[in-house]
């Protein structure tokens, strides 16, 4: 397979009985980029990055990690990556540097090598300060950080991290993304699932996932571009209102308008290519009714995977 | 104010905690089962009215008479002649190896004895080991001897006192104070190995999985047989020490010498050791919580102390029971502990115990590494 991707899927198929979790998944990840990995929960975001791990095996297709194939080569892709899941996987009961310790073992580092990636990653992440304290009284920004450093003490050349920021606040949150990053320029690559879209706007390029199958895949310029999400003829306006509700009951029967959703006091609206923004601001209600001037917008993120799982969902 | 109880919060927990049992399947067939099954196992098991005890016999007369009394042994409920012996070394032997409990020695001029008018001589040998059962026999061997006494004396119409012509000496075994604690402490030794070890492997195991942590360990290059090792040792080592102080226990504070080799028994006890955390590898295969790992545990050791012979003489079983016993480790494992502690046995007397005990123990550890494997990816 490619020298130059990180990682590439072909056909990745996972069925469990007459189920299709994973449906004829191809994708390749550049070495040394983020790709964020996105989808509704259940969607097969999870199955994935396992099957990419080595720990569930594939119905079909084939996958590589670092050149080596995921179903015939699990041991030297388990020595190949890092796996951080969505809950704090690490033990309680033991300290920050029993646990690292522990991983150092566990992927048989020697002992002088041990020490050193100890103390690399424990000042990359910040977590030697806390080294003899037990994991479980780590607040949850900490302990995140606490099992990033674990599943980087073995340099692992890609790095899967399975919604790494979930339940942290977001200075914690600012601050792996931070971390991710120098860990990107440092030539790991990432492979990150989140629901946060501010989180995959960070990302090199995105793969959105839905029912199974890879809906979309590109970086967030070529995603905004795609047909569902910018109709041909049509124009994205943002409009600013007290009563989005209201405006929002307003848009849907209106001819000319192709799709309408609410984000927080902000309606996004498509319409029909001539329809000028003043004849849209009237037909939801004019100022009187504290409708703003409506903007002319691209498509945020959220924006495009609202329009592509809208037109996958009544399939 | 809120009302102090609230029929529809009420019946909101309700529903969802049917959902809750429903959705766990396993938690509810144990939970059901469970009470049921141990009725029946304590209904069958206990059997205070001791009959049918493995017996072996030597007749050393082969005259009329002689015949006549095993024939009335063999008509009683309560022994059962299945071995014959040529010698009164064997049917020591027979006792020593725990294949059977007690042993009719008839003297070598019965017939004659009993024919002149003198008492002829049957000597009983009883092992002590089980004071329950060692005690009726006693009571039952002299009580056939008093009838065979009555049926053969043909001249005592009349008298008030029947003469003694069968004068049966029972005489114990290994434990002649039928002290019970020489027969209980040594079981307890082996359901309290079977208990810890099995409990402490699967409740380690099951909690990490319940944590999310084995998933983790999972894609580090340790792999399942490392993982299973690792868990192995550390619990057979605890199992190991907690052999050591049982067995200090029950030399210096329960005062039961160990009559056979320590040396032995120490080898043995390591493999019963293999055999229980075979069967604590598979309740962490199979269980998905530590609730289900400690019902599953629960449900294993109930049986292993009913039908092992740990309290109830496994002789005294319907064949049914006696065969599910066949299945438990326990049992072999608790024939060669009272065989070695109480009645010095050494292991050419205990090698079918043995054998079925390595080979159980094997099997179990085979199986369930195979789907503690499956059970991983």
């Amino acid at each position: 397979m490619s020298g130059a991707a990180a990682i590439v899927t072909e056909g990745l198929t996972k069925r469990y009985g007459a189920h299709t979790v994973v449906r004829d998944l191809s994708f390749a990840v550049e070495r040394g980029s983020i790709f964020g990995f996105l989808g509704p929960n259940g969607s097969g975001k999870s199955t994935t990055i396992k099957m990419l791990c080595g720990l569930v095996r594939p119905s079909g297709g084939a996958g590589s990690v670092n050149g080596f194939d995921v179903e015939r080569e699990g041991e030297r892709v388990r020595r190949a990556i890092g796996y951080m899941s969505q809950s704090f996987s690490l033990y309680g009961d033991l300290t920050v540097d029993e646990n690292l310790e522990f991983y150092g073992r566990a992927y048989a580092l020697d002992p002088a090598r041990r020490e050193r990636r100890k103390g690399e990653v424990g000042a990359l992440t910040g977590i030697a300060g806390f080294s003899r304290q037990p994991a479980a009284t780590l607040s949850g920004g900490w302990k995140q950080r606490l099992a990033l450093a674990c599943a980087l003490l073995h340099e692992p050349r890609v790095l899967f991290l399975d919604e790494p920021t979930a339940g942290i606040d977001p200075v914690a949150r600012r601050d792996l993304w931070d971390l991710l990053y120098r860990l990107a320029e440092g030539g790991v690559t990432l492979f990150v699932t989140t629901h946060y879209m501010d989180e995959a706007e960070r990302c090199s390029r995105v793969g959105y996932i839905y029912d199974g199958e890879l809906i979309a895949l590109g970086s967030l310029d070529e995603l905004r571009r795609l047909p569902g999400v910018e109709p041909s003829g049509t124009v994205r306006y943002r409009v600013e209102t007290e009563e989005v509700m209201a405006a929002f009951a307003a848009a849907r029967p209106l001819p000319y308008v192709r799709d309408a959703t609410i984000f927080g006091r902000e309606l996004h609206v498509i319409v029909a290519g001539e329809v000028t923004p003043e004849r849209l601001r009237a037909d939801l209600g004019g100022e009187a009714a504290g409708i703003g001037e409506p903007v002319p917008s691209d498509a945020s993120l959220e924006d495009v995977f609202v329009a592509l799982t809208r037109g996958r969902a009544p399939k | 104010m809120r009302r102090a109880f609230d029929l529809r919060g009420f019946l909101a927990v309700l529903y969802k905690e049917v959902k809750h049992v429903t959705r766990d399947p396993v938690t509810l067939a144990l939970a059901l089962a469970l009470p049921v099954v141990q009725l029946l196992l304590f209904g069958y098991a206990i059997n205070t009215k001791v009959q049918h005890i493995g017996s072996a016999y030597l007749d050393e007369d082969r005259g009329a008479l002689s015949v006549r009394a095993l024939d009335a042994l063999r008509a009683s409920d309560q022994f059962d002649l299945v071995y014959r012996a040529t010698s009164r070394a064997q049917l020591r032997a027979l006792i020593v190896a725990g294949r059977v409990r007690v042993a009719f020695d008839i003297a070598p001029n019965f017939t004659a004895d009993v024919r002149s008018g003198r008492p002829g001589e049957i000597q009983v040998l009883i092992d002590g080991s089980d004071s329950s059962v060692a005690q009726q026999a006693f009571a039952a061997s002299t009580a056939i001897g008093s009838a065979l006494s009555a049926a053969l004396g043909p001249g005592t119409r009349g008298a008030s006192v029947a003469p003694t012509l069968v004068d049966v000496r029972p005489r114990m075994l290994f434990n002649p104070s039928l002290r019970s604690a020489n027969f209980l402490v040594p079981g307890l030794i082996g359901v309290i190995m079977q208990v810890i070890t099995i409990f402490l492997m699967s409740l380690s195991i099951v909690g990490e999985r319940e944590r999310g942590t084995l998933e983790q360990l999972l894609v580090t290059p340790i792999g399942p047989l490392g993982l299973m090792l690792g868990k192995i040792v550390p619990y057979a080592c605890i199992g190991f020490v907690d052999f050591l102080f049982v067995l200090g226990a029950m030399r210096w504070i329960f005062g039961v010498p160990i009559a056979g080799s320590l040396p032995l028994l120490l080898v043995l006890g390591a493999g019963f050791l293999m055999a229980a955390l075979g069967l604590g590898l598979w309740v962490s295969a199979v269980a998905r919580t530590q609730v289900q790992a400690m019902l599953m545990t629960f449900a294993l050791t109930m049986p292993s102390i009913l039908l092992s012979g740990f309290f109830f003489e496994r002789d005294l079983m319907p064949p049914v029971m006696q065969w599910v016993g066949y299945l438990i480790p326990l049992t072999y494992f608790l024939e060669i502990l009272r065989g070695i502690v109480l009645r010095g046995a050494g292991i050419s007397a205990l090698w079918p115990s043995v054998t079925a005990m390595m080979a159980l123990g094997t099997g179990l550890v085979i199986f369930a590494s195979i789907r503690f494997a499956r059970s991983t990816s």
